[in-house]
């Protein structure tokens, strides 16, 4: 019984360490995801994920990934790995910020706030 | 670049909504004192029957003399208003900005009807052009101001419709539209622009006079 829980443990330590960076890692990344959208009427927002962090020096996920209670941002939560739809649905609510606003305000706001990062429709949203 | 697009966006809107509003209102407020100082009985034959006729025949195409005069601009002239005041309302760029600054959201018009109407607006700023350098009585009432505010517009809408299409640098030619545009709206309540809010009351003062004092039309 021991001998068959070490050997799973073995084999589980062993296909994180192939599978786990990347299952974690964004490195693939190279948009906002809008699938969820339907039927988007702009181009998916360029986001190389790793590429971005490195370069605005982001480490903490949760400055993105924030968690939040009864419609106020906790910033202290991280949520990495959590859908941001699952929070901020498509079609806003009372208390729940929409999934375009989100992003707008996440990224456009930021952008303006460290005065550096694209702010203008056409730098994100690029036409192909 | 960044931070003229963060002042354009911020503080500069609210200057130029802000200057906008409260000129307007004092316009309509010193004009009004003017008008009574001045001709000071129209007040008693000011009519909402006569008032409303001459607008309506005004508003609609060919509803009037004036409009049957020169049937080409009258065409130009309705197409370029009606889309001037519809696409900076209804257009998705416009609506997604007061929805990430200030959570308001309503309907948009379809990228593809924003864009015709755009060039409409292009080509009938065009038309007027060539309409003040080429009609000698119009060329002879045309003054410095005149081609302010045809060229404001002009500029607004070219920068506008470059900035959707993406072409030259997108920074550069949303932060140009975006201060055209400003400028526009500070330009209404000081300019020829004005007629954005002394039209209605223009024809409702002319309207009445020839409804209750001349008993005549003037359409």
């Amino acid at each position: 019984m021991l001998k068959k829980s070490l050997m799973l443990l073995a084999v589980a330590a062993v296909s994180l360490c192939f599978f786990g960076p990347a299952a974690f890692s964004q490195e693939d990344m190279k948009n906002v995801p809008n699938e969820v959208f339907g039927a988007p009427r702009r181009p998916a927002a360029v986001f190389p994920h790793d590429a971005h962090n490195e370069k605005a020096q982001i480490e903490d996920c949760a400055v993105c990934h924030h968690g939040g209670k009864d419609g106020k941002m906790d910033k202290e939560d991280m949520t990495a790995g959590t859908a941001c739809v699952e929070c901020h649905p498509v079609a806003g609510a009372p208390g729940q910020t929409s999934l375009m606003r989100a992003f707008h305000k996440q990224c456009v706001g930021c952008h303006l706030e460290r005065k550096a990062g694209p702010v203008a429709c056409g730098q994100c949203h690029v036409n192909k | 670049m960044n931070q003229l697009y963060d002042l354009a966006v911020g503080p500069l809107t609210w200057l130029a909504i802000g200057v906008f509003v409260i000129g307007s209102l004092y316009r309509l407020a010193a004009m009004y004192a003017m008008a009574k100082k001045k001709d000071g009985p129209y007040l008693t034959y000011m009519s909402w029957r006569f008032s409303l006729r001459s607008i309506m025949h005004w508003i609609t195409p060919f509803g009037s003399l004036g409009w049957k005069e020169n049937p080409a601009l009258t065409i130009v002239t309705f197409i370029f208003h009606i889309c001037l005041i519809l696409v900076p309302i209804f257009l998705m760029s416009h609506i997604v900005l007061w929805d990430q600054f200030k959570g308001i959201s309503y309907p948009a018009l379809p990228d593809g009807a924003a864009d015709l109407m755009s060039v409409a607006v292009i080509l009938a700023c065009l038309y007027f052009i060539w309409r003040r350098v080429s009609d000698p009585t119009v060329k002879f009432v045309t003054s410095c101001q005149d081609w302010t505010v045809l060229i404001l517009v002009l500029l607004t809408f070219c920068t506008g419709f470059l900035s959707y299409h993406q072409i030259g640098s997108s920074l550069v030619m949303t932060t140009l539209h975006i201060l055209c545009g400003e400028a526009m709206l500070i330009a209404i309540p000081f300019t020829r622009l004005s007629h954005m809010i002394f039209g209605l009351f223009t024809r409702a003062y002319i309207g009445s006079e020839f409804g209750n004092v001349r008993k005549a039309r003037d359409w």
